[in-house]
């Protein structure tokens, strides 16, 4: 991989060895037989493979730029040179009237047939005004496209799950696409950004067997999110040795020691990261030596801030208090304490007065 | 007055409760451990694996507790009198009213004990049936994250949790309710047995329970 990360040219074809190559890393990355790559290359070169139409609604256009621009060229080409982009408002060359004759004409001619790419969450809120995008709303332009696709391929944490713009109080009402659509079969690659691989391997898969890959409960292919970061990093046996870094730049963290007490979310996120990596240079952020946010996780940006620390803070119940989990439960647990230290003094402060307070104990006597 | 010695917690039940005790106890320690490890250890090429050792201490605790439950929940169905469901909840009259008693003596307000009754008094009843019922979601939760990639509890997991840091969380916090359980029931225990001459503290070692002849 070494010749793609160096390679500085603008060419914007694939070789054939690109190509061969980015096909091996997608069956690599969807662990099937490398006796399937010629029919991947099959289905990837077939003249009849469905257009795709690109949908962007709130998000930051980050899991594109990942997708085109990054350091490896050829995956970047090679999901140009696959799908047939008919609408995609960043690459393509159309503007105005004529990216949405693009859009409809797509539309009516492919309809089933297409493939749907939505990045970016939708505003449902206030009749989805938050977001126009030709004058329409998110919504309606999802309500449209959505029913005719074949199947929708939801790209990033903001079209899966809502990413930050769902965040509390979540002010527009984002949602992600498999809330709103219901009949066309919706796959999730969540991560901001996801993976190029893992986009590439579920395009790849459908172009190849005609259907979508096979999907955890969360609706996320089980190729790319089947496993925990935390099971597959390479810090894992300094945390089962007990080796942590305690802040970032002490000795620990200098030595690689394991990021856990410095927050890192990678027990608790399914994602291919530790081994699929990143940018052709083979790093990802557990590897560069910051924590695992979490970011393929449905609202990681409430349950898995504060990101340095290990566990949400927790919200005093009638107050706007917030503190950490063991810290409330310190205090529940004195409270109690305090409660059994008064309960005990008026049994004692009684008897002190009455004398022997149990009837039996009087009968006794 | 005489007293007479009634037997009233069965083997099961008593071996029920200091499993739980002591895996309680256990998951506790290992369960602080896990989630913040204090020990700091820069030693490399020993092989003391600290943090593994107390995951699989914390696992073997977690068998133990779900065993120690699955047994109570038998004894609520198939146990004796005093360990059936019906006698630990307020839904008959001698329950109802037995709770009434029970709660006035507790806030001082008289002295009386139900004396005819030798099982649990019903306030406890009900706590010990919410216990149940909160260590039945610890267990689903524990086991969710023990095993995040197994079919069936990724599929109960996310169903009553959510993602494995939604589960993580409620899990700790489900912890705090057994250690602030530990301390009233620790408390109230010793208050029951300074008040009233049935042995209540020894009954859970021996089985036996005492109550004035009198009473039939």
């Amino acid at each position: 991989m070494t010749d793609t990360a160096q390679s500085t040219d603008l060419n914007l074809q694939v070789d054939r060895r690109g190509f061969l190559k980015g096909c091996t890393m997608v069956a690599a990355a969807l662990g099937i037989s490398e006796a399937m790559i010629p029919k991947l290359v099959e289905a990837a070169t077939s003249a009849q493979r469905p257009p795709v139409i690109w949908l962007h609604f709130q998000e930051c256009t980050g899991c594109t730029e990942s997708l085109l621009r990054a350091s490896h060229p050829d995956i970047g080409r090679l999901i140009l040179d696959i799908i047939s982009l008919d609408y995609h408002e960043t690459v393509m060359a159309a503007a105005g009237h004529q990216a949405e004759k693009s859009l409809h004409d797509t539309l009516d001619k492919y309809a089933g047939k297409f493939l749907c790419v939505v990045e970016g969450a939708i505003p449902t809120k206030d009749n989805g005004i938050y977001c126009k995008i030709a004058g329409r709303t998110a919504v309606d332009i999802l309500a449209e496209v959505a029913p005719k696709a074949a199947a929708i391929i939801a790209i990033g944490a903001c079209a899966t799950y809502g990413g930050i713009q769902a965040a509390q109080p979540n002010p527009t009402g984002a949602k992600g696409v498999q809330d709103l659509v219901s009949g066309t079969p919706v796959i999730n690659i969540p991560g901001c950004p996801p993976n190029p691989i893992s986009f590439l391997g579920t395009v790849l898969h459908y172009l190849t067997f005609n259907r979508l890959p096979v999907t955890d409960n969360l609706g996320r292919p089980l190729f790319a999110y089947g496993r925990k970061i935390h099971d597959h990093c390479e810090r894992r046996a300094h945390f089962d040795e007990g080796r942590f870094a305690e802040e970032f730049g002490d000795f620990g963290h200098r030595n690689g020691y394991c990021l856990y007490k410095l927050g890192c979310k990678g027990p608790e996120t399914f994602s291919n990261c530790p081994s699929a990596r990143f940018n052709d240079v083979d790093v990802w952020p557990v590897s560069v030596g910051h924590g695992c946010i979490g970011c393929t996780e449905p609202n990681f940006w409430d349950t898995m801030t504060p990101f340095y620390e290990r566990l949400p803070n927790v919200q005093i119940p009638g107050t706007s208090g917030i503190t950490d989990i063991d810290s409330a439960g310190k205090t529940i647990l004195g409270v109690a304490a305090a409660a059994v230290g008064i309960h005990a003094a008026i049994g004692i402060g009684k008897k002190v007065i009455k004398g022997c307070g149990c009837k039996n104990e009087n009968k006794e006597s | 007055m005489i007293y007479e010695k009634h037997y009233v917690w069965s083997i099961l039940l008593r071996l029920y409760h200091w499993s739980l005790v002591s895996s309680v106890v256990t998951l506790a320690i290992t369960g602080f451990y896990i989630n913040t490890p204090w020990t700091l250890t820069t030693l490399e090429g020993t092989g003391l694996y600290p943090m593994l050792t107390m995951r699989n201490i914390h696992s073997l605790a977690g068998y133990l507790f779900t065993a120690a439950i699955l047994v109570r929940i038998f004894l609520l169905i198939f146990g004796n009198r005093h360990e059936r469901i019906l006698d630990l909840l307020p839904v008959t009259s001698r329950n109802i009213k037995n709770m009434s008693t029970t709660l006035c003596s507790y806030s001082y307000l008289h002295d009386c004990q139900d004396e005819e009754r030798l099982g649990h008094n019903v306030v406890a009843g009900v706590i010990y049936v919410l216990t149940i019922i909160v260590a039945l979601f610890q267990m689903a939760s524990g086991f969710y994250l023990r095993l995040p990639e197994s079919v069936f509890w990724q599929k109960w997991g996310v169903m009553l949790f959510g993602t494995q840091q939604h589960a993580r969380f409620e899990h700790h916090l489900m912890m705090w309710y057994f250690i602030v359980f530990a301390l009233i029931h620790i408390y109230l225990v010793i208050w029951n047995d300074l008040k009233h001459p049935d042995g209540i503290t020894s009954s859970i070692f021996t089985g036996n329970k005492f109550r004035p002849r009198s009473i039939k």
